[in-house]
């Protein structure tokens, strides 16, 4: 058939044209469930593959035990909680009205600040199998996401922040493993005895012990509070940065760098290929590095809580999925929130040796199973005690521009642990902008 | 012995003889085809980089927090900017990075593209061209990762390196001084490929004979260089100032992953400052007044850049 080139090619341009309009009315067709429907929408924070295929699996567990509900679920990315949370506000702007949303206990503020929150104290009180639920979970952990008196979600996993140490590097240096009653001097020389020149050109090529530059949940965090500190006052309203407890805090850990016991800080996620391999004997994180760790085939160590300064206290966070205001089936997004701290998907974040969860399970009977199961590492049992047993940071420093404060907080320990800046006036400075960041 | 003249940009250039091939025909009729074919292309602009535009145009007369209903605020974010106590030193450590790595990538990658168009076996032509314009297809935060990975101060391979040659450590990402030259290194290497691949085709494209009847006149490689390579090479070289500075002044993935902007501001640059204004701090209208007057800098930029060419840019 002999078809005139220009016409085809006509044709085609239109169909181009055609489509380009239709995908862009695709993707604006994002109308809400109406509200006699049995549907939720949910926003997840998908931070890697952990996190895909944990909310799935929420998902999928709950819609096979309620056949009429369908369950949606909406990953977001973000290079921290922070990010996250900015990439949500970006979507609710742009129209989306999720029914519930992760967020972290640093979250809560934010949330509620924002009055994207619907509290759950109501449901608490009406809700007959409520109560049982509360009881298995540690009190830190309701408190760590209640604001003003609101119960902005139950908490489904969370971790705490402890010692990971290496045990070959350990063992190797013929150094006794830490216990739980350390102190400050105890450490410094265990991390100490733990640095080492190991190719013999004057400097040494492994480290005692080292902390996340790019977070301050598990970077400065234990140390402060661990030294009577904390970086805003309790009702989160008034920054308290240049305290002599967070001086003391910051100065300790400028000194473990200063006397080349530390490396230079450097971001999570190298901490952990540097632990893995020797270069550091010691970090401090939550349980989310096994779910890296062990998957990898590296076994090679064991937890510890921080080492007690003039106090001791556990620093935590928690993650839950609250319900939205947005929210058009306000009581299935409850029953879905209840869903996830049943026993059924509990169970997920305990895991297995080969495939650990990479959270804490918030309740307690479900926790005591992780070192049943075998996951390890050894001392997982102090995972859940550090809450149980210990006193804890409340409430966690996390005004409701979470994200402004922290990456301010960071900008300037960089300059102090840089020895750009002495550690009395890195911490003024940085007091003086959080004092226009940290408000009520 | 030629007259200078004959060396002079433009003069005997074998395209200027030839007329080339004849400039096809416009026939009526064609406009309804011609708009069919490019209404895609104005569509995506007009939905992807105008309406942005004028979307953050208006913005920036807000005051709004992407969760609530916004406020109009005037020109109250644009009067703040004349009162930020970081944006000009942003703006510093901005210029400072782009201006040195507009500068490698059209100093260097001239250098190296003369280098690669020298005689050598064609497949060691072959493992250079790959070896540079490899890290251009890279994503910029997994070039940042790894070299993020390199750069540290205390387990890094490159101090290692370097202390083989008794060479101290240096805080490549935790010290103001070496942040920003970091940042300068990374976006570089992973850049100066795309430089180097234009320069090697506005080499390729500047005729052989040029260069032979210079030799038979007896001038020297500089000359050469100078009298024929350089000004026929003049707009290539126009393009990538132009398009290199844009870029160079726009870079965000080097600095966020390898220093997050630090230490203090020393290595942030400005679209770094502007993401945290919008994202970090939710200040939209902020946010986007910052956006709207670091646009107007890059159009004036390039425009005088287009000015100054008509000095020193031969198009034929």
């Amino acid at each position: 058939m002999n078809i005139p080139q220009r016409k085809v090619a006509l044709a085609c341009a239109v169909t181009a044209l055609a489509a380009t309009a239709l995908a862009g009315c695709a993707s604006g067709s994002d109308t809400p469930p109406s509200s006699g429907n049995k549907s939720l929408e949910i926003v997840y924070w998908n931070y890697g593959p952990a996190a895909e295929s944990g909310n799935k699996a929420t998902a999928d567990s709950f819609m096979a035990s309620h056949a009429d509900v369908k369950v949606t679920l909406t990953p977001v990315t973000g290079e921290n909680w922070g990010t996250y949370y900015a990439n949500v506000a970006t979507l609710i702007a742009s129209g989306k009205r999720p029914d519930l949303m992760v967020i972290s206990g640093e979250g809560a503020q934010f949330v509620h600040a924002n009055n994207l929150v619907q509290p759950i104290n109501a449901y608490l009180d009406k809700d007959a199998g409520a109560k049982a639920i509360v009881d298995d979970i540690a009190k830190g952990l309701i408190d760590g996401f209640t604001v003003k008196g609101d119960v902005v979600t139950l908490t489904y996993g969370w971790n705490d922040m402890v010692v990971y140490y290496n045990t070959d590097v350990f063992k190797k240096a013929g150094v006794e493993p830490p216990s739980a009653d350390w102190t400050w001097d105890d450490f410094k020389a265990t991390a100490k005895k733990l640095t080492a020149d190991t190719n013999n050109d004057g400097k040494p090529d492994q480290y005692g012990f080292t902390w996340a530059s790019n977070e301050i949940f598990p970077g400065i965090m234990p140390w402060v509070a661990n030294a009577g500190g904390n970086l805003t006052s309790d009702d989160v309203c008034t920054a308290t940065a240049d305290t002599p407890q967070v001086n003391k805090a910051v100065t300790f850990l400028n000194d473990l760098i200063k006397e080349g016991i530390a490396p230079a800080p450097m971001p999570m996620s190298d901490v952990f290929t540097r632990f893995q391999n020797g270069q550091v004997a010691m970090f401090g994180a939550g349980r989310w590095p096994i779910a890296t760790f062990l998957p990898a085939g590296f076994k090679a160590f064991d937890i510890q809580l921080y080492p007690k300064g003039d106090t001791y206290k556990t620093v935590f966070g928690g993650a839950g999925y609250p319900i939205l205001k947005s929210s058009q089936n306000p009581d299935l997004a409850w029953e879905y929130q209840k869903f996830t701290v049943s026993d059924e998907i509990e169970k997920q974040y305990v895991g297995t040796p080969d495939k650990p969860g990479d959270s804490i399970p918030s309740r307690r009977s479900v926790a005591e199973t992780i070192s049943k199961v075998g996951v390890p590492p050894a001392n997982s049992d102090l995972y859940y005690d550090s809450i149980d047993k210990y006193p804890t940071l409340v409430p966690y420093p996390a005004p409701a521009k979470y994200s402004t404060f922290e990456s301010t907080v960071l900008r300037h320990l960089q300059q102090i642990f840089a020895a750009e800046t002495p550690v009395a006036d890195g911490l003024k400075s940085l007091q003086s902008e959080l004092s226009g960041i940290v408000t009520c | 012995m030629t007259t200078s003249s004959t060396l002079r940009p433009g003069a005997g250039d074998h395209a200027v003889a030839d007329p080339g091939p004849p400039a096809p025909r416009t026939r009526r009729g064609d406009g309804p085809a011609a708009l069919a074919f490019l209404t895609p292309s104005i569509l995506m602009f007009l939905v992807f980089v105008l309406a942005p535009t004028v979307g953050v145009l208006g913005l920036s007369f807000y005051n709004w927090n992407l969760l609530s209903d916004g406020s109009f605020v005037g020109l109250d974010n644009f009067d703040r900017l004349l009162h930020d106590e970081r944006l000009l030193g942003v703006y510093g450590s901005t210029t400072y990075m782009a201006l040195a790595i507009l500068a490698v990538n059209v100093v260097a990658g001239l250098l190296l593209a003369v280098l690669l168009e020298t005689r050598m076996p064609r497949w060691l032509r072959g493992f250079f061209r790959l070896s540079f314009l490899f890290p251009f297809v890279v994503s910029a935060s997994a070039v940042a990762l790894i070299w993020r990975f390199l750069l540290n101060k205390d387990l890094g391979l490159v101090n290692y390196l370097l202390g083989l040659a008794h060479i101290d450590r240096i805080d490549w990402l935790g010290s103001s001084a070496f942040a920003p030259v970091s940042v300068i290194i990374v976006n570089s290497w992973k850049t100066i490929g795309f430089s180097i691949l234009v320069y090697i085709a506005g080499l390729q494209s500047i005729p052989n004979q040029l260069r032979e009847a210079a030799i038979v006149d007896g001038a020297g490689a500089w000359t050469r260089f100078w009298r024929i390579t350089f000004p026929l090479l003049s707009p290539t070289i126009f393009f990538l100032v132009v398009i290199n500075t844009i870029n160079s002044f726009q870079i965000f993935a080097e600095p966020r992953v390898l220093t997050q902007g630090g230490p203090g501001d020393s290595s942030r640059t400005i679209v770094e400052y502007l993401y945290d204004r919008a994202f970090g701090d939710f200040d939209l209208g902020y946010a986007s007044a910052i956006g709207i007057t670091f646009a107007l800098v890059l159009v004036v930029l390039t425009a005088i850049q287009f000015w100054f060419s008509r000095r020193w840019t031969h198009y034929s």
